[in-house]
């Protein structure tokens, strides 16, 4: 692999790929993350897109990517790409497709897909070794119909299907680990308020062949219930309390790349968004405020 | 029937100003159908919600082509062509607008033919899309110019309707609710049912007949990139991020990398350069620039109007 191009965020594009005027809400995170991707992946990219909010992107005659994009089902993303890239194959071999004009396959999910209706199709993916990029945006919950919980709404958020007096009472789903123990050669997490790292990932990922994963945390002013200002913010907090913890699974092993040298209390990531408003007011949850804190705590004794 | 439909924007309650004034009908014997209509969630956004109220069992479903009162609650929504206000507007529709500026401007400037009412629009706030009970407002100005609910049958669907929000909220909708209803007292009864219409009176649109294509020709296929610039995304803006050039220090264009929809371009000095007719107003760039030299406008003051 070649030697990492990003050391330093003067080094980050300052011009952009993905088009503006597209209809995602103002300050989406996952939108954040997608720009930053396109960037490093560059025009030479097909995106196949499940049904979620990023549908929204490419609503005919309007697209805002500078190549192909291909709609599927929510659960049948990858088998998407499969067809994708084995037509490039063919047409490298049999008709002299010129390697400069071969494309990235990039499957685009949130997490509704990614996590749920999607995961066996992934499943089935990895284990034939496709060679394709997959995107998760994960903003923890159906957003482009009103956030109802899915399989990666952490426990305590309020949903519009989680209205118990703890909010969602289930766990986040370990994607990350459910995706690395299938053995592919690149899983990573990023965040689109953590930039630097998220363009060195990329770049890394775009040099592997075989099947690359990221899931990137996508702060989602409307189905959290914040101001759309704090977007980066909350993304910021999401790394620095542990919520999020960034890593990658390469060559068999998790390397955490961004290690925060205090971490925050999660309580500030929390009480910033509405989600979790019924955890501090009329009073103050402390038990499942504590259970939160000692689930991020755990984690973390076994990583240092 | 009457058929009213309301206009405004993801947060400002007219899913809320809908079912109150359905409730309100219901309330004073009526029956009632009651629906919002949105695309994506996304705050800010146009959004509809129609309501529909007659003595006898109401057969139509579906939106509202052809409103008896249109009540457009945020007036930033006039020029935005996905938000429909002005569909199927016509001689006998009342127009009830929530502005700072006369009727008679918005009649001209819409080229309105029928008559135009204005709900005086409450003090000057920075953020259109946090318009404060604009949506209980609505429904209470709404609720007078039918003429057939009472302030008490009002009154009633806002407690029925936003009572589980604590007494706090109730009180504040119900003050402003009621406050509008009051301010419409001259103007009770203005919105009439429009007369029925009879199937045989029916014309056939004056539509062109475009012939059958196979589907490689008519099925969608974007060859054009970048095609979504042609959307002026701008128009969502309700604050308006102004960059201070003597602030700015040039850094390594955090507002440019940070900006989701690729809205701000750094020039070759550096410099970064907002593009307003892309730019949703999200304002994470001024949540982020290192030395705070972007500001937030009020986006309706900027471009000459409002208050």
């Amino acid at each position: 692999m070649s030697e990492i191009r990003f050391t330093n965020v003067k080094q980050l594009p300052s011009v952009h790929l993905l088009g503006s005027g597209n209809p995602m809400c103002a300050g989406c995170g996952g939108l954040e993350a997608l720009h930053q991707v396109y960037d490093i992946l560059g025009a030479n990219t097909v995106f196949v897109n499940a049904a979620g909010c990023m549908t929204l992107l490419a609503v005919y005659p309007f697209t805002p990517f500078r190549g192909s994009w291909l709609y599927t089902a929510m659960a049948s993303a990858p088998a998407g790409a499969q067809g994708i890239r084995d037509a490039l194959d063919v047409l490298k071999e049999r008709r002299g497709l010129p390697p400069g004009e071969d494309m990235q396959v990039v499957v685009l999910t949130g997490d509704g897909s990614a996590y749920g209706m999607g995961l066996s199709a992934t499943s089935g993916a990895i284990e034939r070794g496709l060679d394709f990029l997959y995107l998760c945006y994960d903003n923890e919950g159906y957003g482009n119909t009103g956030q109802q919980a899915s399989a990666a709404t952490p426990h305590g958020a309020r949903t519009a299907t989680s209205l118990s007096g703890i909010g969602f009472v289930g766990e986040k789903k370990p994607l990350f680990d459910i995706w690395a123990a299938h053995r592919p050669p690149y899983v990573a997490t990023v965040i689109g308020s953590e930039p630097l790292d998220l363009a060195r990932k990329i770049e890394k990922a775009k040099a592997i062949k075989g099947p690359r994963l990221i899931i990137a945390l996508s702060p989602c002013p409307t189905g959290w219930d914040f101001d759309p200002q704090e977007s980066v913010t909350i993304g910021k907090l999401a790394v620095n309390t542990g919520i999020w913890p960034l890593k990658e699974y390469v060559d068999g092993k998790v390397v955490h790349t961004k290690i925060p040298r205090r971490r925050v209390p999660v309580t500030s990531y929390l009480e910033a968004q509405g989600r979790f408003a019924h955890l501090f007011k009329p009073q103050r949850n402390e038990a499942v405020l504590a259970e939160i804190q000692a689930k991020v705590d755990a984690y973390w004794a076994g990583v240092i | 029937m009457y058929r009213i439909r309301f206009h405004g924007r993801g947060g400002q309650g007219m899913k809320t100003a809908g079912r109150i004034l359905g409730t309100a009908f219901f309330r004073e014997g009526y029956e009632v159908q009651d629906a919002p209509r949105y695309g994506a969630e996304r705050r800010g956004a146009p959004i509809f919600a129609f309501v529909r109220a007659d003595k006898n069992p109401i057969l139509e479903r579906g939106i509202i082509r052809r409103p008896d009162l249109a009540v457009v609650a945020d007036d930033t929504l006039a020029p935005v062509p996905a938000a429909g206000v002005l569909a199927g507007v016509d001689a006998h529709t009342l127009m009830l607008i929530n502005t700072h500026e006369a009727a008679e401007t918005w009649r001209q400037r819409l080229a309105l033919p029928g008559r135009v009412l204005v709900l005086p629009a409450s003090a000057e706030v920075e953020d259109r899309a946090a318009l404060p009970q604009v949506g209980a407002a609505c429904a209470g100005a709404a609720a007078r110019l039918v003429g057939v609910i009472g302030r008490d049958a009002l009154e009633r669907a806002i407690r029925q309707e936003l009572g589980h929000l604590g007494e706090a909220v109730l009180a504040d909708n119900l003050a402003v609710a009621l406050h509008a209803f009051d301010l419409m007292a001259d103007e009770a009864g203005s919105l009439t049912e429009r007369p029925p219409q009879i199937a045989d009176a029916w014309q056939p649109p004056d539509w062109i007949e475009i012939p059958f294509e196979g589907a490689d020709i008519s099925a969608p296929a974007i060859h054009g990139a970048l095609t979504s610039e042609l959307m002026q995304t701008g128009l969502w803006r309700t604050l308006r991020p102004v960059i201070d050039r003597d602030r700015c220090n040039r850094c390594w264009w955090v507002c440019s990398t940070f900006c989701p929809d690729s809205a701000i371009r750094v020039d070759g000095e550096g410099n970064p350069h907002i593009d307003y007719d892309h730019c949703k107003g999200c304002l994470v760039c001024l949540a982020q620039c290192p030395p705070h030299a972007i500001r937030a406008v009020p986006e309706h003051s900027e471009q000459g109007g409002g208050a």
